[in-house]
């Protein structure tokens, strides 16, 4: 299991670091994650996978410490004002997509491939850091955005926007990188 | 038109997508969801991004895979 789990660090390290900017602290929180499974190696079931079973300790630890560090909370709402040409370029004059979404065949069959995976992880290192982030704690994390406006000490508009641009972009970047490559079934 | 995101009678695409990423973060009210349903209904291209917000959402929530064993 010790073996499996220092595999597993740097994917969870570069994860972590999504949502923590601070390099050591998303460290340490992957540290205690890892600790914490190898401490009590007996609660892990295989119900799950092991990764699975990590990942989720491993998201404790984040939202302890987003919610610890104060530090954390500078936010630069400013980030990707600009965006807003990238909300603009999608649409005509009068709101019609300039390219409609194309298919992306059968949903299944992407998520039964691990290179889709590394695919989507390449695609939220691309976002803008704060982006990222926010788009972690309420994807990843699974945090209500509410919660998310009181961490970050932002408004709720400020949220549903940049939610609103990650997405555009993963779906950008996934439509290029992953299904344009394939033709539509 | 100042705002492009600003209503107007029939529901665009650009508000289609905006409300299918906000209802994915909050309730809709009644009168957006009717709006959005009424164009997700005629609009093929924003049925498929509805669709792949789905796709997106439970990915992340599948995250990293469960096929990296």
């Amino acid at each position: 299991m010790h073996r499996q789990l220092e595999q597993m660090r740097p994917q969870l390290v570069r994860f972590a670091q999504l949502q923590i900017r601070n390099q050591a602290l998303a460290e340490d929180a992957v540290q205690d994650a890892l600790i914490a499974v190898l401490e009590k190696p007996e609660r892990f079931t295989g119900a799950s996978s092991l990764r699975t079973y990590v990942t989720g300790i491993l998201k404790f630890k984040i939202i302890d410490c987003l919610r610890s560090s104060t530090r954390e909370r500078q936010f630069d709402t400013d980030e990707g004002q600009g965006d807003d040409e990238l909300i603009d370029a999608l649409f005509t004059a009068n709101g019609h997509t300039v390219a409609p979404p194309q298919s992306w065949g059968d949903p299944d069959t992407a998520l039964e491939q691990k290179d889709f995976f590394r695919t989507l992880e390449l695609c939220l290192e691309k976002l803008p850091a704060q982006t990222a982030r926010v788009f972690m704690m309420r994807e990843w994390l699974e945090l209500e955005t509410e919660e998310i406006c009181k961490e970050l000490a932002i408004t709720s508009s400020n949220a549903w926007v940049l939610l609103y641009r990650a997405r555009l972009r993963l779906r950008e970047c996934l439509d290029l990188n992953w299904f344009g490559q394939r033709s539509p079934q | 038109m100042t705002n492009p995101d600003k209503t107007g009678l029939k529901p665009t695409c650009r508000e289609a997508h905006r409300l299918v990423s906000e209802g994915m973060d909050r309730e809709l009210s009644f009168v957006e969801r009717t709006r959005l349903r009424l164009h997700l209904m005629v609009c093929d291209g924003c049925t498929r991004f509805n669709g792949q917000m789905s796709l997106l959402r439970t990915a992340m929530r599948r995250f990293p895979d469960e096929h990296g064993k």
